[in-house]
Parts: structure tokens; C-alpha cells; sequence
């Protein structure tokens, strides 16, 4: 078939036109007769439904399968399919569940309705981006010249490769960069930590782990501190109950956190709710929930939560019966015995240790929030019972944005605003827990050699072997091996893009010509796959079997059935690595790998999938979470919601049954026992001290630092609505709706001359990038906002068309791990350099629909 | 804005080319759209679920959400108000066919085309004040929103209302969305539906059967 050939039939299945769909489908069955359509084209209503002949819902198979990307959700997709193709998607509308009906929604059994992103899928499915066959690297690493390879040879190559690698350099030459991407199931898992490329590589034993989550690491850690979870979560219908939510850089508008929050706080809206807004920009969020907008300079979030727990102690409004209760370190009186010579919170918010108190006007000159502004907010949320304090991720992927986190657990603490409905600690947020693992989980789920944070990889490659452990968060081993810096040769990407996503990507792009090994394992070309040797195609979710859980918020499962047969020749990741383990340690390796298959797996996966799923529904879910329904009633129906007898608020057994917490004191820990008793820090996975007590620290680069005479704006990146990081920015559908663009200022615009449309560029001492501007009110002056995840398209001079932020990034951790990506500070101005807003060259139409009334 | 530009020289003019052009259909039961322009979270799930289900290339947009925003910082406001057809009780672009492709269903006054019939002389695209008819290249043709007719003879609502994860956008007999009578979560307990926002065109030049919760920068007076 050529090429232009398999695009056409590509778009055939597109239904990019009812037309050219029906071509195409026509020329692969004559049983279109008896499907309805013939007698619809001669029926007199022909002429009310425009473009007749077409197939409705109702005369095409309906199969109930999800979304599977890597965002904080997990939404239902309805395929209706005619033969092998998807010819459209719909969503949960109430039927599908047991006892279910047509429209059925609300506050207990709510519908688990896609968002666009889910909406666009075909899109990504039938993409020209597809990856179809194995490709293998003919040009340099990075020009993105392949060829078509057969599975026997892109296989044996990198099987080779792998043991002439491990035989060469040792146990930490291959690193292990496996994430979320689009492969988040019970059984298909690609996970950073303990997925199926980590537990293939531990018993291949060779990998060296990335540690450090990218987009909450600093929350991850404050929530193990002080709650000693991450199960900190309430699910989404506890919003509904809040009298008072403060939005701290959270933007459910953008991000969807669970199936539902947004639409439970617009309940709570209409219960009389009051919204609050702390973010540098007025976000679709506040505008929805009509927040107060506290506009605040990025980074210094938790000097303005230590001026609101000023407030809250010398008006004597904290909940003190919580604290002496419930609180480890949060004033002199919860002191343990141990730590009678530390410092405790309260004492050094009001200054007893370093002579400065916290107050709202010391506050006030760091973060550029009026004195008086502070005071409103922490009075209104010490008074307002029960209220929600979320504080969301963004803050925290800061230099030291672990503290902001901790500081906003103490004023979440304070309060007693923890364990109650309406109140919330979180934090990570994660809330239902879910039976997650059907894969093979056993002693090798997590092997590794050595672990290092992750963007911290090209710094170590670069600089092997003259690496301090400190400067790669080494994660201490209790064996000979501990310290050693690990030896990096080849990286694995299994649905991850993390070339494009990590920071500072001109770094990485020295560091990556010296390996001997880049393997990608995508659905699509990304650009990391342009940087690859070998391109493995992995069928997409709706090509093989699984079951979707929310990975965050939200209490139920989808099936995931196999909806069409996998396109072109691509497999499964579990399949690749069965097959790779055979051919690199026999029928030994083979079978331990994936224990209910033989070598046959590489051809049909069917029985082997099936026989995993069941027995995790029946051993799992059906024995752990008083499920009745059976494997094969749940498959048939498509979706199992589950029925909480209350809304499931994090800590309420703590604070209403007295359970201890999960910390090694059982309190909450303001104070971090296991903080205050670290001596080596060097030793330690954070290489470099983090304070016991949530404390102000200045950040390397913000608003406030000598460096704005040369770069004057503080650049942030969130995660945009129109891509999950960087899935989905091939499909136009999404693109045409929203742009690459960078948001700035209307007073900072006028002075520079930059007007919305006009192409600017970005760049400080990392790097340079292309894009066009959108000027508004709604951002505050001195700060650039920047989407993340757009993929990277670089001029001859190493200039990014596409805008994507990383370039400007630095790949400088937080010692608890978090990613500084909002740490960055950077110029503007005017450009005649060429932006190109995609690989395809599409126009973006956002202009046609973006309106001003000022 | 097109509200300032209707005069009553205007308004007369209208009136006399509707009476002297044509006789519009008129609906046993008119159904049309209501959205609440302030709960709206600006997603457009609405959006992409219209483009799969009409399986449109990039492009044409059968469904438009608009955002508004104003103010001076820190002091500022922004909403949406979201729109496909209107299924006019006048529509402006039914008398500009000339091959009579556009057409008003006497059941539920819902505006439909028919492909096999237009041409894509783009007539009605120039005279709907709303941005309605959506011109798609990559066939020559005229396209629209039909409000998903096969799923309202289904019994069910078109795909755009029910992916709104806020469930912001509903449909209904429009004398019921007008008068408040419609029970629908679109519209929340305090809200009140009104007929003409700030953003949009005047709807004396069709007589759209859409209704909007209106944000307070929105209203007019």
C-alpha cells in the first residue's frame, strides 16, 4: 500500500467527511444493506436529517470503553462502530450503568461525561502521526530519519543492544523513563515507578529509576511528611459541602481533578459557596465560580500562607482543642519529648527565632499581596466553617515548592478544617483508593540499580563520572552499591515524551547524543521518538484489553474492551516485553516476565488479558471492595459505580474515631520527626537540607531577585486544557480551539509594544522560543504565562518555533524533588523569527472566537 | 457591535423585507437552546464532541464558544456565551438558497440543510448574523448545526448538551426556557433566563430560539 494510499484511508476512517466515509466503508462490506442504512436513504424522512445516508447511533454497535491519558481524571467513552472503525464517540449518558436510564445523573451516581480532549481520541487513533510499523534510525540521533523495520529486526536490535550495554557498563546503564503517557490501566501500565518497563528492566537487571514525579513532587513530599500519605484526598462530591473554597494555583477549568469536581462546586455555588482565587492569573475558575482573584508573584506562595498563620495566631483564631489533639510541633505545647531543643511553627511564624516576624506586611513585600488583603483571607477562612483550603500542584513545582505545600497543610491544620466534610488537606489529593494492579506484581515490581531524580538525567550523563550524589538526589541503598553515580548508556520511553517535557531541553539534547541506546514505545510519533534509535508502536487503548480506574478522584471502573482489532502492526507494551524478555532470556526470563502466557502472546493476547483482568475483578475487587457484580456482567455493562455510604473526606476516622495519623507519631506533623532526626543530608534522596517545619525560603529566581535587571519577567507553564502535557497536540480538532500562545499583561504589553497576534520571542541564558501573544487584564504584570507540552520544533539555530517552555526551564530540583519548572525567570520582545504552531502547519483559529469588550 | 449599528430605520427595513420575501415556517412546538453564560467553565467539550459527531475536518465549527472578558486589572471579569444554530424563528438564511437546500422542520422548528442540494454559493453564510452556517472546504459545501435530529428522534438531546461536563447547555421547548418553566439544571435556582446578551447580534433580525443565564457585564439593559 503507499503511502498516500494508507493516508487516505486513514482520513476514510476519520469521518472527516460523511461522504468519503461511507466510500470507504461501503468498499469493505456489502452486509451494509442490512444494516438500516439503505432503508433510511429511501425513507420519506430522508430529507429531514441533512446528510442522509448516514449512520445514526442507534444502527451501529455501541461499545463502552474510556479515556486513557495522563490527567488527574478518568471519563467514560462510548464507541458507536461500524465493522473495525470508530465512526464516532459519545459519552456517559446515565444508561450504561446498573439500574441506569437515559439522562440519569446527579450527586451520587453523577455521569462520567469526557472532556475534550477524550472527545478529540479519533482523532489521535486514526492520526497521520500513528506509528504503524517498527522504525529504526537510518540519519543522525535527533534528524528524524527512519526506516520501516520488521518486528524479528527492530526486536533483535535492541535486545543486543541491551545485553551489550548491561555487559559493558553495569547494572545502572539503562534508565528506566517510563510515565502515565496514554497507557494508565489496571493491566497496560506505564508508570515512572513500577509499571511493566520497570519490572521488565529490574529482572533484565539493568535500570536505573527516575524518582521524582514532574508535576507534584513537592506536594508528594509535603503530604508523606506531614499526613504519612498521599491519600489526603476527599472525593469530588465532598465540594459540594464547602462553605468556602480558596483556589491556591488550582484551576479546575483546566485540569480535571476527579470525574466531577467542577460541577460539585458549582453545587456548592449554589449552596452559597464562597470562591477564592490565588493565582497570577484570573483563570476560567474564578471566573465560573466568581472568585475573589488575589493576584500573587509566582513562588512566593508560602510567605503569604505564613503572613495568613500569623494573623490566624495573634488574633487568637486557631482551633487550638485540634491542635493539642490532633497536631505534632504546631506550637510549644505539641512539642514531642524528643524535640524539646527544636524550633516549633508557631514560634517561628512570630519570629522567636530569626528575629523576623511573619506578619502579613513582611508577607505583603514578598508576594506583592496587600497587607490588608492577607488579613480578609485569613480571617474568612479561619471563621468560615467548614472550608476548603485546596492547595493544588502548581505552587509546589517551585524551588523549595515543598514548603508552600507544608505551610499550607500547618494553615489547613490551624484552622481544623482536616477530616471535616466541606474542609479539605489536600495537598496530592488523592482520595478513593483504588485495586490498581491486574499486571504481574511480585518481588521484581520494583527493582533498580540506582535512582535519581529525574530531570537530573543529561546533568549526570553529561558529567559521569565527576557527579556528587547530592546533585542527582541519589537514593541511598543499604547494599555495597550505595552512592555509586549510575552509568547511563541508554534511556526507554514507554508512553512518555519526557525528551519534550523534562527541563532545560537543550541540555538534554547534548546529553542524549552521548547514548548508545534510545527506545520509544509510542502510539504516535512524539518528539522524543524524533530523538530515538528504534520506534516500537504500541496499540492504543482501544486496540487491546484493560479496565480504566480514576487515577485520582472518582469511585468506579470502566472497561476497557479491545473495540477494534490493533492497526497496522502495532502490539501492546506488555506484548513487546514478553516477546523481548524470550528472546533475551528464554523461556525463563519469558515466563517469569508474564507468567499466563506462552511465546504465542506476540501474536494473540486475548485469552492471556482476559484471564489477568478476571482474576484481579474476582481476587481484588470482588473480594476487597464488597463488589457482587460478576467479571462478566461487568464487561457486558461497561461501567461499575460504586456507592459510598457517605463522601469519602480524608482523615475523618483520625479525627472522629481517634485512628492514629499515618506518620510515625500518629499526629499530623508540622514538625517531620523523620526531618528533625536526619545528620548526613548528602546521604539522604534530597541531598540537601529541608527544614523540619514549614519555613519561608527564598527561591533562586522570582520577582524579587537581582536577576529581573536582566530578565525581567517570571515565566510560569501550566498544564494546558487543550493537551494532557503534550498528548493530543497533533489533533486539529483541539488546536484550532485554543493556541500556543503566551499571555502577558496589558500595561506590561503596551510598554513593550506587543499587541494580541503579534509574534514574540522568549529566551534567558537557557534558551529561546517563537510564539504568539495574548495580551489581557487578567494577568498579573510581570508574569508570563506559557503552556507546557506543545512539542518542540527547532530552527537551524536551536530556536524553538513550537513555544515550548522548556526550553527556558532549568533542570535544577527542589531538594525534596520537586521540578522548578515555575521557577524561571526570562525576557520578551517583538520578533520577526518564524512560529510554527504545529507540525502540520494547521492555522489556529482562536482569533475568530476570542472576543475583547473592555 | 451589531446592536448599536440597528437603528429603527433599520428595524422598519427588516420588517418590510421579511413581509415582502417570505412567510417563515411556523413550528407546532419550537425547541431550541439555553446556556448559562456565567457557570460555564469554557471547556468546549461541546465543541469537539460536534466536530466528531459531524465528522468535520478542521475548519468549519457548527458550535462557538466565545469568551468574554473585560475590566481593568486587578479588577476584571470573564465569561462565555456559547453558540450553534439558533434555528431562528426568522431565519435570515433560509430565503438567500436559491436551490431551497435550507429548510425549517414544522414538528420543532429546528433549521436543517441538505447537502445534496447546496451548492456552496455561501449566501446564507453572509446573511446569518450569528455565524451559523459553516462552510467546509474540503467539500464546497454549507454545513450546520441540525441539533443532532437523529438523536432527538432517538429521544435523547444532541451530542453538544450532553457532553457539557458542566451541564450548562440544555435544550427545550424555547417558550419554556423563556418563560422559566423548563426544569433544567442548566438554569440554577436563582438564574433567569434572558433573551438577548451584550455579544451577540440584536434578535429582532431572526428571532433566535436561544436563551442565556447572562452574566451581570453581559445583560443589557
Amino acid at each position: 500500500m503507499s503511502t498516500k494510499m494508507q493516508i487516505e484511508e486513514l482520513y476514510g476512517r476519520l469521518n472527516l467527511s460523511r461522504r468519503s466515509f461511507l466510500k470507504s466503508t461501503a468498499a469493505s462490506g456489502a452486509a451494509l444493506a442490512a444494516g438500516g442504512l439503505v432503508e433510511l436513504k429511501a425513507s420519506k424522512e430522508a430529507r429531514a436529517f441533512a446528510y442522509e445516508p448516514y449512520p445514526r447511533d442507534d444502527q451501529l454497535e455501541t461499545v463502552v470503553t474510556s479515556c486513557a491519558h495522563n490527567c488527574g481524571s478518568r471519563h467514560m467513552l462510548v464507541a458507536h462502530k461500524w465493522k473495525d472503525v470508530i465512526v464516532r464517540l459519545s459519552t456517559d449518558d446515565g444508561r450504561y450503568q446498573k439500574d441506569g436510564f437515559f439522562g440519569k445523573d446527579g450527586l451520587v451516581e453523577p455521569q462520567l461525561r469526557a472532556c475534550l480532549r477524550g472527545r478529540s481520541y479519533r482523532q489521535r487513533l486514526y492520526s497521520a502521526e500513528r506509528l504503524l510499523y517498527p522504525m529504526v534510525r537510518v540519519g543522525e540521533r535527533g534528524e528524524g530519519r527512519f526506516k520501516r523495520a520488521s518486528w524479528d529486526e527492530a526486536l533483535s536490535l535492541v535486545a543486543s543492544k541491551m545485553v551489550h550495554i548491561k555487559d559493558n557498563y553495569g547494572p545502572t546503564a539503562l534508565l528506566d523513563q517510563s510515565y502515565a503517557g496514554a497507557s494508565y490501566g489496571v493491566l497496560h501500565k506505564s508508570d515512572q515507578i513500577e509499571g511493566l518497563l520497570g519490572r521488565f528492566l529490574g529482572m533484565f537487571g539493568c535500570r536505573t529509576s527516575s524518582w521524582s514525579v514532574p508535576s507534584y513532587q513537592g506536594t508528594t513530599f509535603s503530604s508523606r511528611m506531614t499526613f504519612g500519605t498521599i491519600e489526603d484526598g476527599n472525593e469530588d462530591d465532598a465540594f459540594a459541602h464547602s462553605k468556602l473554597i480558596i483556589m491556591w494555583g488550582w484551576n479546575p477549568a483546566y485540569t480535571f481533578h476527579g470525574g466531577n469536581t467542577f460541577m460539585y462546586m458549582r453545587m456548592a455555588k449554589q449552596r452559597g459557596c464562597k470562591f477564592v482565587l490565588v493565582d497570577p492569573q484570573y483563570t476560567d475558575s474564578a471566573a465560573a465560580y466568581d472568585a475573589w482573584w488575589i493576584p500573587i508573584r509566582p513562588n512566593t506562595d508560602a510567605a503569604m500562607l505564613a503572613g495568613m498563620a500569623h494573623y490566624i495566631f495573634t488574633n487568637e483564631l486557631q482551633d487550638q482543642g485540634f491542635i493539642e489533639r490532633f497536631c505534632q510541633g504546631m506550637d510549644a505545647g505539641t512539642m514531642p519529648d524528643w524535640a524539646k531543643d527544636k524550633e516549633n511553627f508557631r514560634d517561628y511564624i512570630l519570629g522567636k527565632y530569626d528575629g523576623e516576624a511573619k506578619t502579613p506586611e513582611w508577607a505583603s513585600a514578598i508576594c506583592g499581596v496587600a497587607a490588608e488583603d492577607i488579613k480578609k483571607l485569613a480571617d474568612m477562612y479561619a471563621r468560615t466553617k467548614p472550608a476548603a483550603l485546596k492547595a493544588s500542584w502548581a505552587p509546589g513545582r517551585n524551588a523549595y515548592g515543598e514548603q508552600y505545600n507544608r505551610m499550607a497543610a500547618a494553615v489547613q491544620a490551624m484552622t481544623g478544617n482536616i477530616g471535616v466534610l466541606g474542609g479539605s488537606a489536600e495537598g496530592v489529593g488523592k482520595a478513593w483508593h483504588a485495586e490498581a494492579v491486574a499486571y504481574p506484581y511480585d518481588q521484581w515490581a520494583n527493582i533498580w540499580f540506582q535512582a535519581i531524580k529525574s530531570d537530573r538525567w543529561a546533568h549526570c550523563v553529561l558529567n559521569y563520572p565527576d557527579v556528587q550524589r547530592e546533585e542527582i538526589g541519589l537514593w541511598p541503598r543499604q547494599d555495597a552499591t550505595d552512592g555509586q553515580i549510575p552509568n547511563i548508556k541508554g534511556i526507554f520511553w514507554q508512553g512518555s515524551d519526557w525528551f519534550n517535557q523534562l527541563t532545560n531541553i537543550n541540555k538534554e539534547i547534548q546529553a542524549i547524543k552521548k547514548l548508545e541506546l534510545v527506545v520509544c514505545m509510542d502510539s504516535t510519533i512524539t518528539p522524543s521518538g524524533l530523538w530515538a534509535d528504534v520506534l516500537l508502536p504500541v496499540a492504543t487503548h482501544f486496540e487491546r484489553h484493560d479496565v480504566a480506574l480514576p487515577w485520582y478522584k472518582g469511585h468506579y471502573y470502566i472497561h476497557r474492551p479491545k473495540v477494534i482489532q490493533p492497526m497496522g502492526e502495532s502490539k501492546s507494551d506488555f506484548q513487546i516485553f514478553t516477546e523481548l524478555a524470550y528472546r533475551i532470556g528464554g523461556d525463563t526470563f519469558g515466563r517469569a516476565y508474564n507468567p499466563k502466557a506462552n511465546r504465542d502472546y506476540f501474536q494473540v493476547d486475548d485469552n492471556v488479558d482476559e484471564a489477568y483482568l478476571r482474576e484481579w475483578w474476582e481476587t481484588k475487587v470482588m473480594a476487597h471492595q464488597q463488589v457482587e457484580m460478576s467479571w462478566d456482567e461487568f464487561k457486558q455493562r461497561g461501567v461499575y459505580k460504586f456507592h459510598l455510604h457517605r463522601p469519602h473526606v480524608a482523615f475523618q476516622d483520625q479525627i472522629e474515631k481517634g485512628v492514629p495519623f499515618q506518620t510515625a507519631s500518629g499526629k499530623i506533623e508540622i514538625l517531620s520527626g523523620q526531618l528533625a532526626q536526619i545528620t548526613d543530608w548528602k546521604k539522604t534522596m534530597y541531598g540537601y537540607e529541608i527544614p523540619y517545619i514549614p519555613k519561608w525560603i527564598e527561591p533562586w529566581e522570582s520577582l524579587n531577585s537581582p536577576k529581573t535587571g536582566e530578565y525581567p519577567f517570571h515565566l510560569i507553564s501550566p498544564h494546558p486544557r487543550w493537551r494532557t502535557h503534550s498528548i493530543f497536540n497533533n489533533c486539529s480538532w483541539l488546536r484550532e480551539t485554543y493556541e500556543q500562545e503566551v499571555t502577558i499583561n496589558a500595561s506590561d504589553a503596551r510598554k513593550l509594544g506587543i499587541a494580541t497576534g503579534d509574534t514574540v520571542e522568549l529566551w534567558n541564558d537557557r534558551g529561546r522560543v517563537v510564539v504568539p501573544t495574548y495580551v489581557t487584564e487578567r494577568c498579573m504584570p510581570g508574569v508570563l504565562v506559557l503552556h507546557e507540552g506543545v512539542w518542540m520544533d527547532l530552527d537551524e539555530n536551536g530556536v524553538d518555533r513550537a513555544g515550548n517552555p522548556d526550553f527556558l526551564t532549568l533542570d535544577e530540583p527542589s531538594p525534596a524533588g520537586a521540578f522548578a519548572y515555575n521557577t524561571v525567570l526570562c525576557n520578551i520582545k517583538k520578533s520577526d523569527l518564524e512560529h510554527k504552531p504545529g507540525w502540520d502547519k494547521l492555522a489556529t483559529s482562536r482569533s475568530q472566537v476570542f472576543r475583547r469588550d473592555l | 457591535m451589531a446592536e448599536q449599528k440597528v437603528t429603527t430605520k433599520i428595524k422598519e427595513a427588516v420588517k418590510r423585507r421579511k413581509r415582502e420575501t417570505y412567510t417563515p415556517v411556523q413550528p407546532e412546538m419550537q425547541l431550541g437552546f439555553v446556556h448559562n453564560n456565567v457557570d460555564c467553565i469554557g471547556c468546549r467539550a461541546c465543541e469537539i464532541a460536534c466536530k466528531d459527531k459531524n465528522g468535520l475536518p478542521a475548519g468549519p465549527r457548527f458550535r462557538r464558544v466565545q469568551y468574554i472578558e473585560g475590566g481593568t486589572y486587578p479588577d476584571v471579569y470573564a465569561y462565555k456565551v456559547n453558540m450553534s444554530c439558533n434555528h431562528c424563528a426568522e431565519p435570515a438564511c433560509l430565503p438567500t438558497c436559491p436551490t431551497g437546500a435550507l429548510f425549517k422542520r414544522k414538528a420543532d422548528g429546528i433549521v436543517d440543510i441538505d447537502s445534496t442540494l447546496c451548492i456552496g454559493c455561501r449566501r446564507c453564510e453572509a446573511a446569518c448574523p450569528f455565524g451559523a452556517p459553516q462552510f467546509d472546504p474540503s467539500e464546497g459545501i454549507v454545513k450546520k448545526c441540525n441539533m443532532c435530529v437523529d438523536e432527538i428522534e432517538a429521544g435523547r438531546k444532541p451530542y453538544c448538551v450532553m457532553a457539557c461536563m458542566m451541564r450548562v447547555l440544555d435544550i427545550g421547548n424555547i417558550a419554556e426556557i423563556w418563560s422559566g418553566e423548563l426544569d433544567s439544571v442548566a438554569i440554577g435556582p436563582q438564574d433567569t433566563v434572558v433573551r438577548q446578551v451584550k455579544n451577540i447580534a440584536a434578535i429582532e433580525l431572526t428571532l433566535p430560539s436561544i436563551g442565556f443565564v447572562a452574566h451581570s457585564k453581559g445583560k443589557v439593559e
